[in-house]
């Protein structure tokens, strides 16, 4: 690299580069403008808290760089101390930094210069601290690290709340009364939105109002709210509220065992959870090296199930949108019918529909019960083909369909990059990233398939892209099935406990959502150290305001239902 | 005879009764709401008199069309609530005397004047059909039905060039 | 005075008739969109209270009425009570003055099946329809509720964009029969049915009573997936019965003036011979058109709001006004 402040990551396991967070805009600015890392997948902050005397505890905030067109990361660390962290903000560069930098002040406590909007956005306004520090304590606090102690030594039962080291340690910020608290004066918030209204002129001179569409309202598919400003029909300013059904997931994460970790991941995007499985394995079995690479039948399984996962999230998608069109639930209830025989083989496979809990280190966890592969194959060959067929016949020219999709909430390409979107939502603006293909992970550079592109980047492109995904995870399918060997599935014995050495690895999928990465920090104990989701829905929410301002109040639930959330994920 | 005065008396008091009602409410949706019925009331007058055509046209236009263009501009508007500072001194007394001039002229004209009342002519039975209107309209009206209608037009015309600002205020 | 007697008891029994007949009506409608609805979407449907779930309606009532009623603390609280029964009363009125058979001989009397038959028949469902919009209006106004106020907003808008269509398609019939009287439009089909005389009038007269009564892709006020319920949002138990009540009764009227002015009306085969038959064919035919309704809602998304407005203003009105026109033409230069 030709910045002399660029220092080589020395630490064992660990890759890229420090940064001072002085000349971070200029590097990232460098990075971006000359070697064309433009995608700026995820920013997280881990807390390098120790007890050691020597050593000295610091705050690092971490960036993983791609290119749109394909390649490795370019990783980028800022350490800072503990006392009063600042670290310049990338908003300016990288709009898609916006959220992700305020889960990392709301979590961490990492102050972003420069940010625009910096207020908390997964936990509520009356809450003291940032949870994600090592230091930080919750409720009825137990023990560091599972599996807790025996709560019956003896025989003799005993009360968690009798034992916390802390007591109830419930505490608050400085002046603030949750009994007089009303949530609707979020003066923040409000703010933020008078400011985005002023920006935008008007014809007439009317009465503009704010409309809270959310939490509890039908067609945000479920605990999410937006902020917006009305000038009659018309969207003057939106800003999304989440975090209703936060539960820090990465907070648990880091407490649980890394196999305790599995199970947990299908609670991110429950409609996806083989892909939730896979992300998190990569990420794993990267950090334990070749000794855990999984036989060849348990890399087709995986690869089998995690495309299954996407046929069944995309007709969930499918007929989700159409319902928020007002399609009142024939096409939701079609696909979902389909649906349901995908779900049949996870259950037959996994023991489970949704949870399935089906990947381990080094392979799966169950072969093929007898007697499904037929089913499969004929699901495969037979069916899905003809009902996506049937599906794309009576709604992809339906007049209402178009009128109401096209032009509707259009994202350029170079928007979709900046603000980071991944998934259907980049490749319907027509930029063709996807990780299966920019940057191969298991087998899939052995399957034949074609990275599905659109190019108007409006509602009914990210609708038929769905249609195209579809159709191209059913010719991986078709493959995969067909080449399926005999053989493992797990190599090595089935585990209660893996050793993970020390060091940091960062596994990503490319999900039915987008880009689901999991940035993984491993001290060599049974828990991580550091456990952090890279969420596809919650970052391609970033773009939301952008794509509705302007637009009418129908357009907003429609351009948020193609970009196709899920609030486990989002607000996990 | 006995029911229909009934029948006229009850429904006379509704109407005055609306139409105070529509005067004194503060509130403007309300006022809107009791013209609405001064309105159904009136219709009724003319169903009473034999005049089933300008009852409808009555109420579908006025209680139906216009009032509703009126409860949707003072809903859009959110000026439901007069501002009661809004005083007016001189327009009181005004309007007050000009009421009573109107009522002793009315008074007057009714039963002063040789009972104006009772020297009108009973109307033939399909005096105000739907064919005998249309028949007069396009005829011996013809004039003043076009000159309406071009009126509505300019009027139209009108609130679309108000509405559209000049694109360099901008 | 005797005969004045028989009349008055001939229109009390009647116009019992006719409202029981529409609260019935509005019951079974419910429970008919709910089983074809469930028919088009692979599922099933009500099929447990009663046999084959007929008695659904009634379980349904029984948990609406007990309900607990509640008022927004902000609320209009007059006009709020006062909306939900402005809807339902013009929904309740509009059938006056539709037929529903010919004449019976009953106890020596000649008893016209209708409740009346007055000369200016077409301009009274004009008429009751356009004040059928004050229910909804006033009830997004008074629930001090922003997803109800711009439910009560569009409605106003789209009601006044639809009636002028609306009122234009009614004009065609009265050409065709020279009378605004429904029973002497009846008559006039005697041969052939209106819609095959006048198949865009037809079209425009359905489109338009769609959007007259909120039925999907129309059902802007009440849009689910952006207004929550629109107008009705705050409103719970009976109070929100009844504006369900209004709708499905205005469905089942709206069908059955479409079924008079284009289908016919109660006519049919041998309805002269037995003109009991009359009811059974109008009720056929409702059936019908309720079941196009119920389609169409399980088949199509929602128009856009802006898109609606233009659809109604830019293509339908103009068409209408065409078609009278040319219809008009025709009828002067063929002198028929």
């Amino acid at each position: 690299m030709r910045f002399s402040a660029l220092k080589r990551d020395e630490r064992a396991g660990y890759e890229g580069h420090i940064v001072p967070a002085s000349s971070l805009l200029e590097v990232a600015k460098a990075l971006r403008d000359e070697d064309g890392f433009d995608l700026l997948s995820s920013v997280t902050a881990v807390d390098y808290l120790t007890d050691n005397e020597e050593e000295e505890s610091f705050f690092e905030v971490v960036y993983h760089l791609y290119k749109s067109t394909g390649g490795g990361a370019e990783v980028l660390r800022v350490q800072v101390p503990r006392e009063n962290p600042v670290v310049p903000s990338l908003v300016e560069l990288y709009p898609g930094a916006d959220f992700q930098e305020r889960e990392a002040w709301d979590l961490m406590g990492i102050k972003f210069e420069g940010h625009p909007d910096l207020r908390r956005i997964l936990m509520w306004e009356g809450f003291a601290g940032h949870p994600l520090r090592k230091d930080w304590k919750e409720v009825y606090f137990e023990e560091e690290a599972k599996p807790f102690g025996n709560r019956w030594p003896g025989g003799q039962v005993y009360r968690v709340e009798d034992q916390n080291p802390y007591g109830k340690n419930n505490q608050y910020p400085d002046g603030f009364d949750p009994e007089s608290w009303v949530e609707t004066e979020d003066p923040l918030l409000y703010e933020n939105l008078e400011k985005a209204a002023r920006e935008y002129t008007e014809d007439i001179d009317t009465e503009q109002v704010v409309v809270n569409l959310g939490p509890q309202h039908p067609s945000t598919h479920g605990v999410f709210r937006m902020a917006v400003r009305l000038d009659g029909e018309t969207i003057v300013a939106l800003k999304p509220v989440m975090g209703y059904l936060h539960r820090n997931h990465e907070k648990i994460g880091e407490r649980n065992t890394y196999i305790m970790n599995m199970p947990f991941t299908d609670r991110l995007d429950y409609l996806a959870s083989m892909s939730n499985n896979f992300g998190y394995a990569l990420a794993v079995e990267k950090l334990m090296g070749d000794k855990v690479a999984p036989p060849e039948r348990a890399e087709y399984l995986r690869v089998i199930m995690a495309e299954l996962t996407r046929i069944s999230n995309h007709l969930w998608a499918i007929g989700f949108l159409l319902n928020d069109l007002g399609a009142f639930f024939t096409p939701a209830l079609y696909a979902i019918e389909e649906r349901e025989l995908i779900l049949d083989i996870f259950e037959a496979t996994a023991g489970s529909r949704m949870m399935c809990n089906y990947f381990r280190f080094g392979g799966v966890a169950r072969d093929l019960p007898a007697g499904i592969l037929p089913r499969m194959k004929d699901l495969v060959n037979e069916r899905l083909p003809r009902k996506i067929d049937e599906l794309d016949l009576y709604l992809s020219e339906n007049e209402l369909v178009r009128s109401r999709g096209e032009g509707v909430g259009i994202i350029t390409p170079e928007d979709a990059i900046a603000f980071s979107a991944t998934g259907p939502v980049l490749r319907a603006s027509g930029v063709p990233y996807d990780i299966r293909r920019a940057d191969p992970y298991s087998i899939y550079d052995r399957f034949k398939f074609d990275v599905a592109v659109r190019y108007h980047g409006d509602v009914y492109d990210r609708y038929m892209i769905r249609v195209d995904e579809m159709r191209q995870s059913l010719r991986i399918l078709k493959q995969a099935l067909k080449d399926l060997p005999e053989g493992e599935i797990l190599t090595g014995h089935n585990p209660y406990q893996v050793r993970v050495p020390a060091g940091e690895a960062y596994g990503r999928v490319e999900g039915p959502k987008g880009e689901l990465g999991y940035y993984i920090v491993s001290n060599g104990k049974p828990s991580p150290w550091r456990y952090h989701v890279r969420a596809p829905s919650f970052i391609n929410l970033t773009i939301l305001e952008k794509m509705c301002v302007g637009q009418k109040v129908a357009d907003v639930v429609v351009n948020l239902g193609s970009i196709d959330i899920v609030l486990g994920e989002v607000d996990r | 005879m006995t029911a229909d005065l009934i029948l006229f008396f009850g429904l006379a008091a509704v109407a005055i009764g609306a139409a105070l009602g529509m005067l004194l409410s503060k509130n403007a949706v309300y006022s809107a709401l009791f013209l609405i019925l001064n309105f159904a009331t009136v219709a009724v007058f003319f169903l009473l008199l034999g005049a089933p055509f300008i009852a409808m046209a009555q109420v579908a236009v006025y209680a139906g069309a216009i009032m509703v263009l009126f409860l949707f501009v003072i809903m859009l508007l959110g000026a439901e609530q007069l501002l009661t500072s809004h005083k007016s001194g001189w327009q009181r007394p005004i309007a007050i005397l000009l009421t009573l001039v109107l009522l002793v002229e009315s008074i007057y004209l009714i039963f002063g004047r040789g009972r104006l009342l009772s020297q009108v002519a009973p109307v033939a039975s399909d005096y105000a059909s739907p064919e005998a209107i249309g028949e007069l309209l396009f005829s011996r009206y013809l004039l003043p039905f076009e000159v309406t209608s071009i009126l509505l037009l300019v009027a139209m015309v009108g609130v679309i060039v108000l509405i559209k600002k000049p694109k360099a205020n901008n | 005075m005797q005969i004045e007697t028989a009349l008055l008891i001939e229109w009390v029994v009647k116009s019992t008739i006719l409202i029981f007949a529409l609260l019935t009506g509005f019951a079974y409608t419910t429970f008919y969109e709910r089983r074809l609805l469930a028919l088009i979407q692979v599922r099933i449907g009500p099929n447990r209270t009663g046999p084959f779930g007929f008695l659904q309606p009634a379980a349904d009532g029984l948990k609406l009425i007990f309900k607990e009623e509640l008022i927004p603390a902000n609320a209009y609280k007059f006009v709020f009570i006062l909306a939900p029964i402005l809807t339902v009363i013009p929904a309740l009125i509009i059938m006056a003055v539709v037929p529903w058979g010919g004449a019976i001989e009953l106890f020596g009397r000649q008893i016209a099946l209708g409740l009346t038959d007055i000369n200016v028949a077409i301009l009274y469902l004009l008429s009751v329809a356009s004040i059928s919009v004050y229910g909804i209006v006033l009830a997004g106004w008074s629930s001090d509720n922003k997803y109800a106020m711009m439910g009560g907003l569009r409605s106003s808008a789209q009601m006044l964009s639809y009636e002028l269509s609306l009122g234009l398609a009614f004009v065609v019939p009265i050409l065709l029969a020279g009378s605004m009287s429904l029973n002497q439009i009846i008559e006039a089909q005697r041969g052939v049915w209106f819609i095959f005389y006048q198949p865009i009038a037809a079209l425009v007269f359905y489109i338009a009573m769609l959007a007259e009564v909120n039925r999907a892709p129309f059902d802007m006020p009440e849009a689910e997936q952006e207004l929550t319920a629109g107008y009705h949002t705050e409103y719970s138990g009976m109070k929100f019965s009844l504006f369900f009540m209004g709708e499905y009764m205005k469905m089942i009227a709206v069908s059955a003036i479409f079924a008079t002015l284009f289908l016919g009306g109660y006519r049919g085969p041998f309805v002269d011979t037995y003109p009991l038959l009359g009811p059974l064919y109008l009720f056929l035919k409702v059936f019908l058109s309720l079941g196009l309704m119920i389609w169409i809602r399980a088949t199509l998304p929602r128009l856009r709001y802006d898109r609606l407005m233009a659809f109604g203003w830019k293509i339908l009105l103009p068409l209408s006004i065409l078609n009278v026109f040319v219809t008009a033409v025709i009828i002067v230069v063929f002198g028929l």
